[in-house]
C-alpha cells in the first residue's frame, strides 16, 4: 500500500512543489498534477479541487502567471510560469525547506537521501 | 462528452465572480476534468465508471472559498474596510471590455444594431440642428433674453398681434428720448432690394437701414473692421459708408481683408464699406437676412419716392425697435411704460397715431414675424415624427436583444450560477446596450451632419446667401450624445430585466435548442414589432396626406396664367434714373420686348405675384368715416395698361386702364370684385370714389376684375385696388411677359434686350410663373420630402425588424418544423404557418396604426388643402404599401422555413 501523503505535509509542502515544477517551463494545470503524482511516486495526489485554489492564490500573489495558449492538435489550455518575483519565493521556499527537512532528519534520526 | 461544466457550476454557486474570470475557471477546469477523465477511459474504466471517479474528487469548498477571498499579498497589511467586491468605476471598465469583446464576437448583430439606431439618432440629430437654429438659437447676440421688439398695431387687434406694423421714425425718436426702461434703444428698417455695383456688374442685394446704435444694442463685434459711430446717424444723408453681412463678404467679396475701406455703388451712390459683421448673424429676422447694413439716416438715397420723407414724416412706417432692458427692469414695467409712451403719442399726434398702441415682444418671439407659429409648429410635428423613428429603432434593436437573451441564456445562467446579483447582471446589459448606442452615436452625428448639408443644399440659390444657416456644433454634439445615451438606456432596459430574470437550476438543466420552444418568450417581441408597425403605419399616413395635400395645392388656381408667364424685377431708379428718363425706359422696354419672338403680350406692375403690398386707411364713397382702429385695408398694385391681358385676369364689369389715363386725366382705379361687393353690396361700385391712405386726389372706379392670390397661394379672397401707372409714377417695376410658348424659351432674349438698352441696369428675379408657384409652395415641399424620408426610414426599419425577429423564430423552431414535416406537413402547410405568425403581428399592428392615424389626422386636418384628415386615399395607400412591405418581409423566412429538410433539421438539432 502506497504512504498516502499526510494532510498537513502536502499543505506545507504543496507550494514548493508547484512553483518547483514550473521553474523553467510553463505548465498547464493538469499537466502539474500529473507531474506531481508520477515523481512522487502516486504517494503525492493533486485533484482539481486541491489544485486549482493553490494555483489562483499563488498567481494573485504574482508568484505565476496564466495565459491562454492553443498548440496544434491541442485543447486551448492555460498554460502558468514562473514570474521573477516567484523565482525568488522558490528559492527561499527552497531554502526553508531544507533547513526544516535538515533539522527534522537530525532530530528524527532519519538518514537523508 | 460528460457535461464538466455544469457539474462545476453547481459546487461554484455562490462566489461572486466576474463574468470573464468566470468562464474562465470554467473553461480551465471542465479542461482539466475531460482530461482526467480521458485517462481514466485509456487506463481500462468504463466511461461511466470514469465520470463517477472524476466527480467523486469534486470537491470546491476550498476552491469557492480561495475564490471568495480578496486575497493581499501576504507580508502586506491588510486594508481596513476594503471592499470584498469591486469597485463601482472598476467593475464598469470590465463591464466596458466585456462588452466590446461580446459585440465582436458578433459583428452582424453589432453592425446591424449600430446602424439602425444611427439613422434613427441621425434623423434626430438633423432635426433638432434645424430647431436649434431656427427656434432655439435663432440669432447669435448677445443676451438674447433682455432684447426686447417694439412695433405698432391697431388697438383693436393687440390681443391677438394679427398686423404688426413698423415704427416710423420719428416716434421711434420720441419714444427713444422718453423712455426709460432701456439700456440702449436701437431700430431697424426690413430688408430692402438695393442695386449694389461694386466692380462693374450691377447685382440686387438687400440691405437694412439701421440705427447707429444698432449693433453694440445687441451686444455683436465686427469680423473686420468697425460698426458705426454715435455721430453717424445724426445727420441725414451725411454718412454713406456701409457694414457687410459676412455671407456677402464672403461670396462677393471673396473674404478678402482689403475690402474694409473699399468704395461700392449702392443704388448708384459711393458708399464706403467701413466693416463686416459677425459670422453667424444674418439680421434679426432670422429666415432671411440682409447683406449690408447703412444708417438710417442715408434712407432718401433707398427709399422709394413715395417714402422720402421717412425721416421727418410720422405717417411713413420704417422700423422696428430693438431695446436692450436696463438691469432690474421687467418685461411688464417696459409693457406698462409703452403703454403711458404711446397713449402720449396718440395725444400728440392724432393725425397718425391715434388707434395705435406699442407691442413690446421678447426679441425670440419676434425673429420669425409671422411665420413663427408656421415654423414652429412645423418644427415641433419634425421632432415628435423623428422620435417616432428612433422609437422604433429601439424596440427593433430590443428586439434583436431579446432574440439574443435567448441564446445568451446559458452564458447568464453560468454568471448567476457563479454568483452574479441581479442587479450586477442588469447593469452589464445596460453597459453593452449603451456601448452599442454610444457607436450609433458617433455615426448618427455624421448622418446628422449629412442630412443637414442635404437641407441645406436645398435652399433657394438666389437667397441662399440671405437664408438662416443650420449650425451644427457643440450643442447638437451634446444633444446627439444624450440621446444616444438614453436610447442605449431604453432599448436596453426591457431585454436586461428580462434576460436578468434567467433561473439558473431551469436553464442548466435545459439544453439550448429548447430555447426556441418557448414561444411565451416572445410576446414582449410581438408586442414591440406590432407597435413598429403601428408607428410606422401612422408615420407613412402623414406623409402620403401631407403629399396628397401638396398636389391639391399645385392644382389651385392662382386667378391668372402661370404657363406662360415670366417676370423680370427692374430698378431704374437705382440705377440714378430720373423721373423722365425712366417713363422713357418703361415706353422704350415695351417697344422693344414686343417685337422679340415668342412674345404675345408684356406690361409693368409694382407688385410681385403672391407678393402683394396692402396699405391700411383706404377712404371710400359711401362708406361712413371709420375711425381709425378698424381701418379698411387692401392690396395696391400700380399696373400699366394690357396688365389684366397678360395675367388673364379678366373684367367683372367696366373697363381697362387705356392711353387716355394720364397725368392731368381724371384719376382712375380698377378694383377687384372682393371689394365690390364687401364694400358697395348690391350696388354698381363702377363710378364710386376712393381714396388711398397716401394718396391725395380720389379715385374713379372705372373697373371691376376678378380676384386672384394676391399674397398666398389659395388665400381667401381679399379686396384688392389697381392704380394706373401713367397716373401714379413709381422707378422700381416688375415687368410681366406673357409668350406664346413655354416661358423658359423667353428669358434669354428678353434679358439681352433689356441689357441693350442699359448694360447698367440690374435685372433681377427672373422668374416664370410655375416657378413662382414651386417656389411659394417651397416649404411645403421640403415639409413633405422630409416625411415622406422619415415615413419610409420607419417602414424600412419596422420592415427590417420584422425579417429578423421571423428568421430568428424560424430558425429556433427549425426542429418542430422538421417534426410536422416528418409526421406529413407539407411544404405549404409550413409556409402558411409562419407566414400567419408573422401576420397576425402586421395586421394587429395595422389596425392599431389606422385607428391612431385616423386621430392624428383630424388633428392635423387645418393644416391641409383640399384633403380631409381622414383621407382614405392616403390611409389605404400607406396600408396597402406597409402591408406589401411586411409580406415580404414574412415571406423571406416562411418559404426558408418550408425547405426545412426533416432529416437535417432532426439530426442537427
Amino acid at each position: 500500500m502506497p504512504l498516502a501523503a499526510d494532510l498537513e505535509w502536502k499543505k506545507g509542502s504543496a507550494e514548493l512543489l508547484v512553483l518547483s515544477l514550473l521553474e523553467g517551463q510553463p505548465r498547464h494545470g493538469y499537466e502539474i498534477a500529473r507531474l506531481i503524482d508520477l515523481r512522487s511516486g502516486g504517494s503525492i495526489r493533486f485533484h482539481a479541487a486541491s489544485l486549482y485554489p493553490l494555483l489562483y492564490r499563488l498567481e494573485k500573489r504574482d508568484w505565476i502567471q496564466g495565459r491562454w495558449l492553443e498548440k496544434a492538435n491541442q485543447r486551448r489550455r492555460r498554460y502558468y510560469r514562473l514570474t521573477t518575483q516567484g523565482e525568488c519565493v522558490l528559492a527561499e521556499k527552497r531554502r526553508q525547506w531544507q533547513e526544516f527537512a535538515g533539522a527534522v532528519a537530525r532530530i528524527a534520526g532519519v538518514q537523508h537521501a | 462528452m460528460p457535461d464538466w461544466k455544469s457539474e462545476i457550476l453547481e459546487r461554484l454557486r455562490g462566489s461572486r465572480l466576474s463574468p470573464e474570470r468566470e468562464s474562465e475557471i470554467l473553461d480551465e477546469l471542465s479542461s482539466h476534468l475531460q482530461d482526467r477523465y480521458d485517462e481514466l477511459c485509456a487506463s481500462g474504466l468504463s466511461q461511466s465508471e470514469a465520470r463517477r471517479n472524476v466527480v467523486a474528487e469534486l470537491d470546491f469548498t476550498d476552491l469557492v472559498s480561495e475564490l471568495q477571498t480578496t486575497e493581499v499579498a501576504p507580508h502586506e497589511p491588510v486594508p481596513q474596510g476594503a471592499p470584498r467586491t469591486g469597485h463601482f468605476f472598476s467593475d464598469f471598465l470590465m463591464d466596458l471590455r466585456y462588452a466590446a469583446r461580446t459585440l465582436r464576437k458578433s459583428p452582424g448583430f453589432a453592425a446591424v444594431a449600430i446602424l439602425t439606431l444611427a439613422l434613427g439618432i441621425g434623423a434626430n440629430a438633423a432635426v433638432f440642428t434645424v430647431i436649434n437654429s431656427l427656434i432655439l438659437n435663432p440669432l447669435p447676440v448677445d443676451r438674447i433674453s433682455t432684447l426686447v421688439a417694439l412695433n405698432t398695431t391697431q388697438r383693436k387687434q393687440a390681443a391677438q398681434l394679427g398686423d404688426l406694423q413698423l415704427l416710423s421714425i420719428p416716434n421711434f425718436r420720441d419714444l427713444r428720448n422718453r423712455t426709460n426702461s432701456f439700456a440702449s434703444f436701437a431700430a431697424h428698417s426690413n430688408p430692402t432690394a438695393v442695386t449694389i455695383i461694386d466692380k462693374d456688374e450691377p447685382h440686387r442685394a438687400f440691405m437694412e437701414l439701421v440705427t447707429a446704435n444698432y449693433f453694440a444694442t445687441l451686444g455683436l463685434h465686427p469680423a473686420l473692421g468697425r460698426f458705426f459711430l454715435p455721430d453717424e446717424d445724426a445727420t441725414p444723408g451725411m454718412a454713406p459708408v456701409a457694414v457687410l453681412g459676412y455671407s456677402a463678404w464672403q461670396n462677393r467679396f471673396g473674404g478678402r481683408a482689403d475690402v474694409v475701406g473699399q468704395s461700392i455703388r449702392l443704388n448708384n451712390v459711393p458708399f464706403t464699406i467701413i466693416g463686416v459683421g459677425p459670422k453667424d448673424f444674418k439680421g434679426l429676422y432670422a429666415v432671411f437676412g440682409p447683406d449690408l447694413w447703412v444708417p438710417f439716416t442715408m434712407a432718401r438715397q433707398f427709399l422709394s419716392p413715395q417714402q422720402q420723407d421717412a425721416l421727418t414724416d410720422r405717417s411713413i412706417p420704417l422700423v422696428t425697435g430693438i431695446a436692450r432692458l436696463r438691469d432690474g427692469n421687467s418685461f411688464a414695467q417696459v409693457q406698462a411704460e409703452m403703454k403711458i409712451a404711446s397713449a402720449s403719442l396718440d395725444n400728440e399726434f392724432p393725425d397718425s397715431n391715434s388707434g395705435q398702441s406699442l407691442v413690446v415682444r421678447h426679441l425670440t418671439e419676434a425673429a420669425y414675424g409671422p411665420e413663427r407659429q408656421g415654423v414652429v409648429w412645423v418644427s415641433m410635428l419634425l421632432a415628435a415624427i423623428v422620435g417616432i423613428v428612433l422609437l422604433i429603432a429601439c424596440s427593433n434593436v430590443a428586439n434583436l436583444l431579446l432574440a439574443r437573451a435567448a441564446a445568451r441564456r446559458q452564458e447568464i445562467a453560468v454568471r448567476m450560477a457563479l454568483g452574479a446579483g441581479r442587479a450586477r447582471l442588469v447593469r452589464q446589459l445596460l453597459t453593452e446596450s449603451v456601448t452599442v448606442s454610444f457607436f450609433s452615436g458617433i455615426l448618427g452625428f455624421l448622418f446628422g451632419y449629412g442630412g443637414c448639408q442635404l437641407l441645406s443644399s436645398l435652399r433657394p440659390a438666389e437667397y441662399a446667401q440671405n437664408l438662416a444657416e443650420l449650425r451644427i456644433g457643440p450643442v447638437v454634439f451634446g444633444f446627439t450624445f444624450i440621446v444616444a445615451i438614453l436610447t442605449g438606456l431604453i432599448f436596453g432596459i426591457v431585454p436586461a430585466l428580462r434576460t436578468s430574470r434567467t433561473s439558473v437550476s431551469e436553464v442548466i438543466k435545459e439544453e439550448t435548442r429548447t430555447a426556441g420552444r418557448r414561444r411565451g418568450r416572445f410576446s414582449i417581441a410581438n408586442i414591440l414589432l406590432g407597435a413598429q408597425v403601428a408607428g410606422s403605419l401612422v408615420l407613412l399616413v402623414i406623409a402620403a396626406i401631407f403629399l396628397h395635400s401638396i398636389q391639391q395645392e399645385y392644382t389651385i388656381d392662382p386667378g391668372y396664367q402661370t404657363k406662360y408667364l415670366a417676370i423680370f424685377m427692374l430698378y431704374p431708379g437705382q440705377a440714378g434714373y430720373d423721373q423722365p428718363r425712366t417713363e422713357q425706359f418703361y415706353k422704350q422696354v415695351r417697344e422693344r420686348i414686343s417685337s422679340v419672338p415668342g412674345i404675345s403680350s408684356l406690361s409693368w406692375a409694382s407688385n410681385m405675384p403672391l407678393w402683394g403690398r396692402k396699405e391700411t386707411g383706404l377712404l371710400l364713397e359711401g362708406q361712413e368715416q371709420r375711425k381709425k382702429s378698424d381701418a379698411i385695408s387692401a392690396v395696391v398694385n400700380t399696373v400699366d395698361l394690357d396688365y389684366f391681358s397678360t395675367l388673364g385676369v379678366s373684367f367683372v364689369a367696366g373697363r381697362d386702364f387705356s392711353q387716355d389715363d394720364r397725368d392731368g386725366s381724371t384719376s382712375v382705379a380698377i378694383i377687384n370684385d372682393t371689394m365690390a361687393a364687401q364694400y358697395w353690396p348690391n350696388q354698381n361700385a363702377l363710378g364710386r370714389r376712393l381714396q388711398l391712405p397716401q394718396g391725395k386726389n380720389s379715385l374713379q372706379v372705372v373697373g371691376i376684375v376678378k380676384a386672384s392670390n394676391y399674397q398666398t397661394l389659395g388665400e381667401s379672397p381679399q379686396p384688392c385696388v389697381f392704380i394706373p401707372l401713367r397716373q401714379n409714377f413709381s422707378d422700381g417695376m416688375i415687368l410681366y411677359v406673357r409668350s406664346e410658348q413655354d416661358a423658359n424659351t423667353i428669358l434669354a432674349g428678353v434679358r439681352d434686350e433689356i441689357h441693350r438698352i442699359d448694360p447698367a441696369l440690374a435685372i433681377e428675379d427672373i422668374r416664370t410663373g410655375t416657378k413662382i408657384i414651386d417656389q411659394a409652395l417651397w416649404w411645403g415641399k421640403i415639409a413633405v420630402n422630409l416625411l415622406s424620408v422619415f415615413g419610409f426610414l420607419a417602414v424600412g426599419l419596422a420592415s427590417v425588424g420584422l425579417y429578423g425577429i421571423m428568421a430568428y423564430s424560424v430558425n429556433q423552431r427549425r426542429r418542430e418544423i422538421g417534426v410536422r414535416m416528418a409526421l406529413g406537413a407539407n411544404q405549404e402547410t409550413v409556409w402558411f404557418l409562419i407566414l400567419r405568425q408573422g401576420m397576425t403581428i402586421v395586421l394587429g399592428g395595422l389596425a392599431a396604426g389606422v385607428t391612431i392615424a385616423l386621430l392624428v389626422g383630424r388633428a392635423l386636418s387645418r393644416f391641409l388643402y383640399g384633403v380631409k384628415g381622414t383621407d382614405y386615399f392616403s390611409l389605404a395607400g400607406a396600408s396597402l404599401t406597409l402591408l406589401l412591405v411586411a409580406l415580404i418581409a414574412c415571406y423571406l423566412p416562411a418559404r426558408s422555413a418550408s425547405r426545412v429538410d426533416p432529416l437535417v433539421a432532426l439530426r442537427d438539432t
